[in-house]
């Protein structure tokens, strides 16, 4: 009895100190949100929640493949090229033999693999994740420049109107897959992921398989990105082999925004979820008040730096006072 | 056999040998690559990414990294044009005012570092999208050619046959290398990148080093700017992107460990001589962009597995 207690407790403690940060993100994701629905209410409609939330989907997915990668403690630059081999996948099997099923399962068979194999250099091989993911990112750019050197392909107008027509499926999908996210971060294995990436030798030391564990965050992120790639496809109708570019550096922002540590084992997934939305809600106010695409850079920059500079000012304050 | 084992724990030196044996099996197997001329021009395409390649082998020896030094190259090479001024017959007063904004870039970065205590590559990842915006709104997207004298003759000229980019890297590598091994601030740069907080306990100014440390890589990028200008005789949006990969991959390339503290700038020599040449024999197999694609980050993948490890734990 006493020792479910002090878990409790010792579970409560950590969760605090994962929310602490995130409370002033929430106020400043829902004054966004309320803001863009005074803007534009169009939003409110079912048609317009639909648009919103397609919009959004595929950069929440690279964020959380970006914060899974984040949270073993190394970064990967290779989510764009990912989403890219993702939409050429679905674009080139969906029209043969394999039919939709077969596509969608060779997405995740391919986003897994590769983050798998990703996984398997970094972790055993040791090599840190960042150069391992750089010289990936021009193998990955190359395989979907094979299989579709120019944009085209085909992709069914009933997956295309299922995904991304006037119906929320991206919003419910979402929602799906944060429940899958609890589930796992309730095995052994998911648990593992914090504490490998906090401390691989204290976690090595109470017998977490810190490899293993590596391997298999690296193979969902890469599952993630490849599904992200599935979805822009289903939206655009086609593939193109360099689609996922800016997904890269987005993914990045949006983790950064939501609060997830570079260090490994500091951050949470609602935390990045939450940081995707900001993301994709400024970038859609920016575009509906007609800046053009190139101020959206200069916003995205002054908007990451302020993110990661004002907390760690004010903290800089509190202790100081 | 006490050879090959002393070479395998010098990077630079397993490096270096790298390089050389591919050149010999190259000269070898491929007419035309043993060229005098041939070699001359992979050594001046590698002079543009050692250059670049020296700021950052300085900020990842401090256990940092700059991802702006593609966007300062850029921005160096677009603007330089631009604020060349015309009663200037020489040129020079371009160049310098193109190389004070690069080193400013770098101070920017080294302050968002040390006093917002954004972490490096972030700073310098929002730095180079920053400026990526900046640069179309300045400049509108076409690409300026450049008239400045001092630049056309620096990528141009051939003092005693040898290019003067060559020249200029063989200065910038003696400066760094001397830096880095016989200044106190290399001592310090190796101490802070070794353990940051033994280093500011024994006296050593975080804040300082690493304000000069940007502002270094920042005025690297910037005479790689102006190199690339030179040879190029033309800026555009886009003409720095390559170099920000392959700095990063010569350094790791040279044996520096990614995590700080640990390595030289003469291993990032033979690694940019090394990504060149790579490049080049893949273009001589003459295969599909998808393809070639592949085979540079399978090369890079395996040079790494030979020379990059991270000691276990």
């Amino acid at each position: 009895m006493t020792v479910i207690s002090s878990s409790d407790r010792l579970y409560r403690a950590i969760q605090g100190r994962r929310n602490r940060g995130l409370g002033g993100l929430y106020l400043v994701v829902a004054a966004f949100v309320v803001l863009y629905a005074i803007l534009f209410p169009g939003i409110l409609s079912m048609g317009g929640f639909a648009k919103f939330t397609q919009n959004w989907f595929p950069l929440a997915l690279v964020a959380m493949a970006q914060a899974l990668m984040m949270l073993t403690g190394g970064i990967s630059l290779a989510i764009g090229p990912l989403v890219s081999l993702g939409a050429v996948i679905a674009a080139t099997t969906m029209g043969g033999s394999l039919g939709v099923v077969g596509g969608v399962a060779a997405v995740a068979l391919t986003g897994l693999a590769i983050g798998a194999v990703t996984g398997v250099i970094v972790a055993h091989l040791r090599l840190p994740a960042i150069i391992v993911t750089l010289a990936g990112s021009f193998i990955v750019t190359g395989v979907a420049l094979i299989l579709l050197p120019r944009p085209g392909g085909f992709i069914p107008d009933w997956l295309s109107d299922a995904l991304a027509g006037h119906t929320p499926t991206a919003f419910l999908l979402l929602g799906l897959i944060l429940l899958m996210w609890k589930a796992f971060l309730a095995t052994p294995l998911g648990l593992g992921i914090y504490a490998a990436g906090d401390n691989p030798v204290g976690a090595f030391r109470s017998g977490i398989p810190v490899e293993r564990t590596k391997v298999v965050a690296f193979a969902v992120s890469g599952l993630l990105a490849c599904l992200a790639g599935l979805f822009v496809a289903a939206q655009t109708g086609s593939g193109d082999p360099i689609i996922g570019t800016p997904f890269t550096l987005n993914s990045i922002a949006a983790a950064v925004l939501g609060g997830v540590g570079f260090l490994g084992g500091k951050g949470t997934m609602r935390g990045a979820i939450c940081g995707s939305l900001l993301l994709s809600v400024m970038i859609n106010v920016m575009f509906f008040l007609g800046f053009p695409p190139v101020a959206q850079y200069v916003a995205q920059g002054l908007i990451i730096v302020s993110a990661v500079a004002v907390p760690e000012l004010i903290h800089a304050w509190r202790a100081k006072r | 056999m006490n050879i090959v084992r002393s070479i395998f724990r010098n990077p630079p030196l397993l490096t270096l040998t790298l390089v050389v044996a591919v050149w010999v099996i190259a000269s070898l197997t491929l007419r035309g690559f043993g060229n005098y001329g041939h070699l001359r021009y992979l050594l001046e395409l590698a002079s543009v990414i050692g250059i670049a390649a020296a700021g950052q082998t300085l900020v990842v020896l401090m256990g940092g990294i700059d991802l702006s030094v593609g966007a300062i190259i850029t921005v160096t090479a677009i603007l330089l044009p631009l604020i060349s001024p015309a009663w200037d017959p020489t040129g020079l007063v371009g160049i310098a005012l193109a190389l004070v904004i690069a080193t400013c870039i770098g101070l920017f970065n080294g302050a968002g570092a040390a006093f917002l205590r954004v972490p490096p590559i972030i700073m310098t990842l929002a730095m180079a999208t920053f400026l990526q915006g900046l640069l179309v709104i300045v400049a509108g997207g076409s690409a300026v050619t450049v008239s400045n004298p001092a630049v056309i003759l620096l990528g141009q000229s051939r003092p005693f046959g040898i290019p003067a980019g060559i020249l200029l890297w063989a200065v910038v590598s003696i400066f760094v290398l001397v830096l880095i091994h016989r200044m106190p601030i290399g001592a310090r740069f190796l101490a802070i990148g070794a353990n940051p907080l033994a280093a500011r306990l024994s006296g050593v100014s975080l804040t300082r080093n690493t304000l000069l440390l940007y502002s270094l890589s920042g005025l690297f990028a910037g005479i790689a700017g102006v190199l690339v200008l030179g040879m190029n005789r033309q800026g555009y949006v886009g003409i720095g992107d390559p170099y920000l990969l392959t700095s990063i991959a010569a350094v790791v390339l040279g044996g520096t460990s990614i995590l700080g503290g640990r390595g030289t700038y003469a291993g990032t020599i033979p690694g940019a001589i090394l990504l060149v040449t790579t490049t080049a024999l893949i273009t001589v197999v003459n295969a599909s962009p998808g393809w070639r694609s592949i085979m540079f980050g399978g090369l890079i993948l395996s040079l790494l597995l030979i020379s990059g490890r991270e000691t276990r734990r």
